[in-house]
């Protein structure tokens, strides 16, 4: 059982969003999806979702078409957070768990249950428009998950949560994924995704750039990597005198330095003991989940790519 | 947490054949099928729940109330007003006795009512006094004439200072004069009811027509009160319908609606909700009106006297008319709350609605328009055309069944037509409506509606 999108394409008028967007998500895994702001993943969603149509390809979870399954087979927490503003959120709840087909009852018991886990009981009487940013993003991945959906779609779900909401939200993931529930999530914070999730997809420009389980990612990237704290020294010039090795992520605490094939990370150790660095850290590491994503997108994460544009077609 | 329930996909043969992979073509795309209800009942329950919780409707249904039942006792303030002001009636006859006869009959039945103080003279001649009409130094002529056959025939040449109630009691007090003219005459033949023309506007001219004042007000006054009250809640409810729309995107709830419910079951159960919402506003502003109206005689006895008779208003609301009223206001509402749904889900920003709003409007204008002119012009060709044309129809047509005449066969063309219109309207709305919601900051054209149509 998994979800597979295949060969998936999108434009819109003259700008392509999806160029042949192909990857896989087990079933009951934690998924990252990533990619610059603009590189089609809520237009992945949205077309799993039913909302929008591909031009050409499909999505599949387990074998079936999602265009032939009900859209209760979705729960999903769109990156543009929106509430009825005016309504008690008690009845927001009740109201999107029953356009799922959950009776009222049910979903009224189970709101004020997963209203209590969030620890926002007193909530439940409220008007949405009175709560802050935080507790209307509890209330809206409340709603996303009410109606016990098997598959997740989450755009940006760490966004604006304190660091205690977030240990509190990467708490009910793992729950979730233990209930048998997959799910994918899109987010710039590359931390949290090498905390939570088994595999990844990094997407730019409509199609995917590198996928797979994500110890099998950084396995394969090519590149080696050595953690060093030096107490007192960060800059490390000794370090010009190791042929093949350089600083890839400077830091006042830990660098990281990046190492040729041929080269052994104890000719790293060395050298700095050689200098009478007083070293307080030393780590063979694979590359960091954002290192792999600039070298395979040529950007940080948060930043915007350039659209493509279709050929063929008149400008205006 | 409960744990994972397979979800069981739409059985084949549904709507849709297995596509092959890579074919994701709109022809040939498989759909999931998605009946009406119950979304299109829980979305319809939501707004009209909100929508009647709201401020706007506890203060908007207490105004419209409000002046319900003041447009309801106006014909007693405008009584109220007139007392004491003096409307002056010229009489002539064919001969000295029957003019005297006339004036004070006349003078003594309509100065019993309370209210405007009658003065009725015996004129020169008829021809001065259709001048002194048009002039405006007098407001109505009498015009008495004893037929070959012994019978009487009176004319009212009234100007338009002259109103249905003087109307009345002229015939009335002609009829008075008839009764007298029996009793002093006693011929042989037996009482015969006078006959009584009315000729409206002015002095002379107009052709008679049999005329019955207070039924023909009455119709008036309800054709009136259809013609406006249809079409302003249309137009306000409608509005509700866009501003509705607009409100979910620019809050982004949006985007939670269209990944729950499918646009259709969206745009109709706000449609519903909003719309029995409207119904509910109706029995709330109309209740009060007409339980003022029933007791309207009761109202005038007790301020301008026991004299004072009111004509009643609701002489000629028939359950017919009231059936007619829901039917127009149904197909009417279902027909323009479509649209508005559609123009609004192209709108981003609740400041924007203002660029749907007056091309909206002006479309049922035009047809309520049509549907005032059919009240005070009478019922022309174009008049019955535009009865039976599906955007104009529930104004028009209301109208032609206050105070015309409608042949069954028009009447259904016209509900058959907007039955239709409403299916074609329904598909291409909500074809807008689908791809409108997700877009953001466009300002909608002709073009971005045509595109949406046809994106579907």
């Amino acid at each position: 059982m998994s979800l597979l999108i295949h060969d998936l394409r999108k434009t819109f008028g003259r700008v392509v969003a999806l160029d042949g967007l192909s990857f896989e998500v087990p079933a009951g895994q934690i998924f990252g999806f990533l990619g610059a702001n603009g590189a089609g993943k809520t237009t992945t969603m949205r077309i799993a979702l039913g909302v929008l149509a591909a031009d050409a390809g499909t999505i599949e979870w387990d074998g079936t078409d999602t265009r032939r399954l009900p859209r209760a087979t979705w729960g999903y927490l769109p990156e543009e957070r929106g509430l009825y503003p005016r309504m008690v959120v008690l009845d927001q709840l009740v109201f999107f768990a029953s356009l799922h087909g959950i009776p009222r009852d049910i979903a009224r018991r189970d709101a004020l249950a997963w209203l209590a886990r969030f620890r926002v009981t007193d909530l439940a009487g409220r008007k949405a428009e009175e709560l802050s940013k935080g507790n209307q993003q509890k209330i809206q991945l409340i709603s996303a998950i009410l109606h016990n959906p098997p598959v997740l779609l989450m755009d940006e779900p760490f966004t604006g949560l304190d660091p205690v909401n977030v240990a509190l939200l990467r708490e009910t993931f793992l729950e979730l994924t233990d209930d048998g529930r997959t799910l994918i999530f899109s987010t710039h914070q590359m931390e949290t995704v090498e905390a939570m999730c088994e595999s990844i997809a990094i997407v730019d420009h409509g199609r995917v750039v590198v996928g797979g389980p994500l110890r099998e990612v950084k396995r394969t990237s090519g590149r080696r990597i050595v953690r060093l704290s030096v107490d007192g020294d960060h800059r490390l010039a000794w370090l010009a005198g190791v042929p093949g090795a350089r600083i890839l992520r400077p830091g006042i605490d830990r660098t990281e330095i990046e190492i040729d094939d041929g080269v052994e990370p104890g000719a790293v150790l060395a050298a700095a003991v050689g200098a009478g660095a007083r070293i307080t850290h030393f780590e063979v590491a694979e590359p960091s989940l954002e290192q792999i994503f600039i070298d395979n997108v040529g950007r940080p994460p948060g930043d915007e790519p350039s659209p493509v544009i279709s050929a063929g077609e008149d400008a205006a | 947490m409960s744990p994972v329930e397979p979800i069981a996909p739409e059985a084949p043969g549904g709507s849709g054949g297995a596509a092959p992979p890579g074919a994701r073509g709109r022809g040939d795309a498989p759909t999931r099928r998605e009946p009406l209800f119950p979304n299109t009942g829980h979305v319809a329950r939501r707004e009209y729940g909100e929508l009647v919780r709201s401020r706007l409707f506890h203060v908007s249904t207490v105004t419209l109330a409000v002046l319900a039942i003041i447009v309801a006792l106006l014909p007693i303030a405008i009584r109220s007003l007139e007392r004491g002001s003096t409307t002056r009636i010229s009489v002539v006859g064919d001969t000295a006795q029957l003019a005297k006869d006339t004036q004070g009959v006349l003078t003594q039945i309509l100065n019993t009512q309370g209210g405007t103080v009658y003065s009725v003279d015996i004129g020169e001649s008829e021809a001065a006094a259709l001048t002194a009409i048009e002039d405006h130094r007098l407001d109505a002529l009498v015009v008495a004439d004893r037929t070959a056959n012994g019978s009487l025939h009176f004319a009212v040449h009234s100007g338009e200072t002259v109103g249905d109630q003087t109307i009345q009691l002229l015939n009335f007090g002609t009829l008075s004069v008839a009764l007298l003219d029996f009793a002093t005459r006693n011929p042989i033949s037996g009482f015969r009811v006078p006959t009584f023309d009315v000729f409206r506007g002015g002095g002379g001219g107009g052709v008679a027509a049999p005329y019955d004042p207070s039924a023909y007000a009455s119709r008036l006054i309800v054709g009136a009160v259809f013609g406006v009250l249809i079409f302003i809640t249309i137009v306000i409810y409608g509005m509700w319908v866009a501003a509705g729309v607009v409100a979910e995107k620019s809050s982004r709830v949006m985007e939670l609606l269209v990944s729950a419910a499918s646009p259709r079951q969206l745009v109709i159960g706000k449609a519903l909700g909003i719309g029995l919402a409207g119904a509910t506003q109706y029995a709330l502003v109309l209740g009060p009106a007409i339980v003022t109206l029933l007791l309207e005689d009761r109202i005038a006895t007790a301020i301008l006297g026991p004299s004072a008779g009111i004509a009643p208003s609701l002489k000629a609301l028939s359950p017919t008319l009231l059936l007619a009223f829901g039917v127009y206001y149904t197909l009417g509402f279902a027909l323009y709350s479509l649209i508005y749904a559609a123009a609004g889900s192209l709108v981003s920003r609740p400041e924007d609605l203002q660029i749907i709003a007056l091309p909206l409007s002006l479309l049922a204008i035009v047809g309520y328009i049509q549907a005032i002119l059919a009240l005070t012009g009478g019922i022309t060709g174009f008049i019955r055309f535009a009865s039976l044309v599906p955007f104009w129809s529930p104004f028009v047509m209301l109208t032609r069944l206050s105070v015309g005449r409608v042949e069954p066969y028009e009447l259904v063309v016209s509900i058959a037509l907007l039955l239709v219109t409403i299916a074609i309207v329904g598909i291409v709305a909500i074809r807008i409506y689908a791809a409108g919601v997700l877009l953001y900051g466009q300002r909608p054209g002709l073009r971005a509606y045509v595109a949406a149509a046809r994106r579907g």
